[in-house]
């Protein structure tokens, strides 16, 4: 017998041990005793929580087995559950208090579910399943899911955003009874590519031109190996991202409107399609519930998986060709938490056995937990009608994929799983759905005030300047290495215009079997967040939108994804970023009726460096995804014709807060230009008629850099000069020549109009602010920028083009 | 009585461009199965006008690219596919069809590895039709585009001599206009002394219509069409000749 002082937490109360699974006396153990329990078995249960899981099981008179305490710790993680947004947090906005009970329910569900009572038949489906679903037409619809792979990426680049990727492209296959992927979006923030090492403070830190370059190959070999046209992604610089860079993956799908609702009923066969089983991805869900250190980097290598996107997609082709053939009766994907989680969301209500020795395996060996809670890459999990499997076994073999029979849904409401001849989980699912409310503190103090804008001396250089700006860089090195074409339909690419690779706004998809088109964007704008994240959350809300309208989508038949990042929720001024960065998003959603049907998030994106803990600020992903009525209203973002006329909807204010201009130019905590959505909106409204009418030849937003960046970068196509006034700009009346340059208020859209249109258009805007700006000519290439009898700008187009096309090509 | 030819489309595991391309096909008037490659065996090429070997990564390509695709439809179909092509049949290899098609020698002796750049290289490219007489590129204009999506395009030969002897012989069917890849000669595409057998780097049917190009304002839409449907059009039309 061992002297008890010298065993692990584990060992000292596992009772009856077996081989393959243990029963843990945890009845009598105090909070730090069970705090201890759960740090040795990385389940990242608080001491709250384990508390709660001892009278639980006090109550059942029974004890734990490990496996069952792996199931509750998959299921109340932060990473399954969302935690932080469903705790009640105590906030204090300048000083004065108020509660927020759930930002969940309070900003994002009720203010959707106002939304969707609004415009009935549009969403089909949001938050309950892997994605939330909008009506494409009468037949079809659409879906849109995004996802975070943070701390995989940090420690593995390749490898992390690799199964990023490939995890997220599962949720859609297992949303409904199985979309097919058609397009893709990646986000990412990092370090400066031009970081010293000097600047990195803690030992064992991947480099972010490291980082970079191993997270654009992981998308790139998943994406491009499965099929699915990345066309829609974002990059931002900071140093705040060195030590926790966040990679963002999302994957839109399209469905069958008859196959988005999904049932398990009792009888049915629960299967497992696709890769095997193994030791790797054990702890992902729990291990991206807490911070990273040095440490992680070397013991938490077993969290990140390998990803085999050909499996995959052998899985893909099968599933597809199942849903097609009627046999499909639910299905889910296996991501974090992996059977545990996935048999878990079938049979919580249902009840089922799981037999754990049916499971293929990678090697053998593996005990009962690591067999349920591994996250092996590459595989789905279904229920099926008994009946249906002669007819799965033999597409499995024609699609080259292994198909598993892992149990039995019963009715019984409980979760059984056996393994070799023991029981050795038996939950009643139901009795674990109320993890215990968090109780959080949050608190934010204004920050920014205003600022004396700086005198322009030469807005010429200052333009050059801001095309040098990681910011703003074409990033065209990273999107050619995407496959954005493969499928077919891929009708406004990323880069476009008359010499293909002038940037657009959003990326449009045509649909097979449908007359009508999808158009995906992304906005985040972390700098803004810095100093206030309620107008950051605001104007992330306008720009995706804004971008969506832009490409032709019809206003009305929009719908958006939140998915946050942020560092410690226990550092009250972080969660405080948080809080007023929801109320943000949430407000301008509301009056521009874009529901949220899906969303995700991620904490502790914090590190703790020699010099103390490094936070990510609060960073907000919008993506979207909006319906265009017919092929006719696509409308890209470069000047085509040399006779056009140029018009700016929207106005500016004189704020520079938060532009890539005041980062350059050592301008801090300016205040930041507010979002001014009710005029917005009926902006927006408006563009629709003019797109609909055929008025609009392109439309560019206006965003990092400002409006004399918006105008290159329309030029950039190469068709013409720009002879450009600002005199009857619609603005503050003390915006500054920077700001009326480089300010970067939300709201606004420079278009190009057939001179014969621009009276009609601007009748269109009566009461909005809305002004001609100028031509396009062929006298000259320059863009040519005058105030009344001043000129502000003179710079030959080609020479900032070369400065943006050649920008990040030297990093990547 | 059906009277469209058929193309029989191989889908090998990793396969991704057989939706597309089957659409592409079917809009030019062929009867398409998209077949996966474990049930593939000789029978199934008799009434078949046409065998397809689409984009995509065909067990990955870890190893060269094509390989294992090739391995696996020698052994299934290998000399049942020779002798399809000596009885008229045509064969089209797209993308990662035409690596598979170079390891089958099916075409003339050369391979296509990783292009010059080291990277994958996803971007829209003009070519030179130097076989306005083949099958496939008879309603092809003299020049035109296509997009490219590829990392081992590179078509390389033992002796670069062979390379400039394919400008010759005609079997540098399609030839960059611009340094692309890397290719010897700048060969996108080539075709065998039947001129029934044809593989191409760019991806035809991703451009099937005039909106699928970059610039909205392309000329060269004939009929709202892009170039890529041209190049099926043409062959659809010399195998309904050929039956005629």
């Amino acid at each position: 017998m061992s002297d008890p002082a010298t065993l692990n937490p584990l060992e000292r109360i596992a009772e009856a041990p077996a081989d393959h699974y243990r029963v843990l006396k945890i009845s009598d153990l105090d909070g730090d005793r069970l705090l201890e329990l759960s740090k040795f078995m990385k389940l990242s249960l608080s001491r709250e929580d384990m508390l709660a899981i001892q009278a639980i099981y006090a109550e059942w008179k029974r004890e734990p087995t490990d496996v069952e305490l792996e199931v509750i710790a998959q299921t109340w993680s932060e990473h399954c559950k969302h935690r932080i947004f469903g705790a009640t947090i105590e906030h204090e906005v300048d000083g004065k208090a108020e509660t927020v009970k759930s930002l969940f329910k309070t900003y994002i569900r009720d203010v959707s579910q106002r939304i969707f009572d609004s415009k009935p038949g549009f969403v089909l489906s949001a938050f309950h399943d892997n994605a939330g679903f909008i009506k494409l037409d009468d037949e079809l619809a659409v879906c849109l899911k995004a996802e975070t792979h943070n701390h995989p990426s940090a420690i593995e680049p390749y490898a992390g955003a690799n199964t990023g990727l490939g995890g997220v492209i599962r949720d859609i296959l297992g949303a409904g009874k199985g979309a097919k992927p058609i397009g893709s979006l990646d986000v990412f923030c990092f370090g400066a590519p031009d970081t010293t090492m000097e600047n990195i403070k803690a030992d064992d830190v991947i480099h972010p031109l490291g980082v970079m370059r191993g997270v654009v190959r992981g998308v790139r070999d998943y994406g491009n190996r499965m099929g699915i046209p990345t066309i829609s992604g974002a990059i931002q610089f900071d140093d705040s991202y060195i030590y926790n860079p966040l990679v963002y993956c999302g994957t839109a799908g399209v469905i069958p409107i008859k196959d988005i609702a999904k049932k398990i009923e009792p009888g049915m066969k629960v299967i497992s399609v696709g890769g095997r089983t193994g030791r790797d991805g054990l702890h992902g869900a729990t291990f991206s519930s807490a911070a990273l250190d040095t440490d992680s980097h070397e013991s938490d290598q077993q969290a990140v998986q390998i990803g085999n996107p050909i499996e995959e997609k052998k899985a893909a082709d099968f599933v597809l060709a199942a849903r097609d053939k009627g046999l499909i009766e639910f299905i889910t994907d296996c991501g974090a938490g992996g059977y545990s989680s996935a048999a878990g969301e079938m049979l919580e209500e249902c009840g089922g056995t799981i037999d754990l020795d049916q499971v293929k395996l990678k090697e053998p060996g593996l005990v009962s937990w690591e067999v349920f809670i591994s996250e092996s890459q590459e595989r789905m999990v279904l229920a099926v009608k008994e009946s249906s499997l002669p007819e799965l076994r033999k597409l499995a073999d024609l699609y080259e994929t292994e198909l598993t029979e892992l149990g039995t849904a019963d009715g019984s409401g409980i979760l059984k799983v056996t393994h070799h001849g023991n029981t050795v989980c038996e939950l009643d699912c139901s009795k674990l759905h109320d993890a215990p409310t968090r109780h959080l503190k949050g608190r934010w103090t204004k920050k920014t005030a205003p600022v004396e804008a700086p005198v322009l001396t030469n807005p010429g250089q200052a333009l050059r300047d801001l095309f040098t700006d990681f910011a703003i860089v074409s990033r065209e090195p990273i999107i050619r290495e995407y496959d954005h074409e493969v499928q077919g339909n891929t009708v406004l690419k990323p880069l476009a215009g008359a010499t293909g690779d002038a940037p657009q706004d959003a990326s449009v998809l045509r649909i097979s079997g449908s007359k009508r088109l999808m158009a995906m964007s992304v906005a985040l704008l972390p700098e803004w967040g810095k100093t206030d994240p309620y107008a950051m959350g605001a104007a992330c809300v306008d720009e995706c939108v804004r971008q969506l309208v832009a490409a032709g989508a019809d206003p009305e038949r929009l719908a958006i994804l939140d998915n946050f990042c942020m560092g410690n929720p226990d550092a009250e001024e972080e969660l405080g970023a948080l809080v007023e960065t929801v109320k943000g998003i949430a407000a301008v959603a509301e009056v521009y009726g874009a529901p949220f049907v899906s969303g995700k998030d991620s904490f502790y994106n914090y590190f703790e460096t020699k010099e103390g803990p490094v936070s990510i600020p609060v960073t907000i992903l919008i993506s979207g995804m909006g319906i265009i009525e017919e092929e006719s209203h696509v409308t890209g973002a470069s000047l085509r014709k040399s006779d056009s006329l140029l018009a700016i909807i929207g106005h500016t204010a004189s704020d520079l807060g938060g532009s890539v201009f005041a980062r350059r130019h050592g301008i801090e905590n300016a205040s930041v230009p507010s979002t001014r959505s009710e005029e917005a909106w009926s902006c927006y409204r408006k563009f629709y008629e003019a797109v609909k009418k055929g008025y609009i030849r392109s439309a560019h937003d206006v965003s990092e850099g400002g409006l004399a960046v918006t105008l290159a970068e329309m030029a950039f196509s190469g068709k013409a000069g720009l002879e450009i006034d600002l005199c009857s700009l619609p603005m503050d009346d003390d915006a500054s020549k920077a700001a009326m340059l480089f300010g970067e208020s939300p709201s606004r859209l420079v278009i190009e109009v057939a001179p014969e249109h621009l009276a009609k258009v601007a009748d269109l805007f009566e009461g909005l602010p809305f002004a001609a700006l100028g031509r396009a000519t062929t006298a000259h290439a320059n863009l040519h920028i005058e105030w009344g009898k001043e000129t502000l700008v003179n710079e030959p187009l080609a020479d900032l083009k070369s400065l943006w096309k050649t920008g990040l090509a030297r990093y990547y | 009585m059906e009277d469209r030819p058929c193309a029989l489309l191989l889908k090998f595991p990793g396969t991704n461009c057989d939706a597309e391309t089957a659409r592409a096909l079917e809009a030019v008037g062929f009867v398409t199965e998209v077949l996966p490659v474990s049930a593939l065996k000789p029978g199934k090429l008799v009434g078949v006008s046409l065998v397809v070997l689409s984009g995509g990564f065909s067990y990955g390509d870890y190893v060269m690219s094509g390989r294992i695709a090739s391995l696996v439809t020698e052994q299934k179909i290998g000399e049942t596919l020779k002798d399809f092509r000596d009885n008229g049949g045509y064969i089209l290899g797209i993308c990662n069809g035409f690596q598979i098609l170079t390891q089958l020698d099916l075409l003339p002796a050369g391979s296509l590895v990783e292009n010059a750049s080291g990277r994958f290289q996803c971007q829209w490219v003009k070519m030179k039709n130097l076989a306005p007489k083949s099958p496939f590129l008879s309603r092809c204009p003299a020049e035109f585009e296509l997009p490219i999506a590829h990392a081992e395009g590179r078509l390389v030969t033992k002796e670069a001599a062979e390379a400039a002897g394919y400008l010759k012989s005609g079997a540098a069917a399609l030839v960059y206009t611009d340094e692309v890849n890397g290719s010897f000669e700048r060969i996108a595409g080539l075709t065998d002394e039947s001129g029934r057998v044809f593989g191409l780097m760019p991806h035809p049917e991703r451009f099937m219509k005039a909106r699928d190009h970059y610039d909205p304002d392309w000329e060269g839409g004939e009929g709202g069409w892009g170039s890529g449907y041209w190049l099926f059009k043409s062959l659809h039309e010399a195998i309904k000749e050929g039956e005629a």
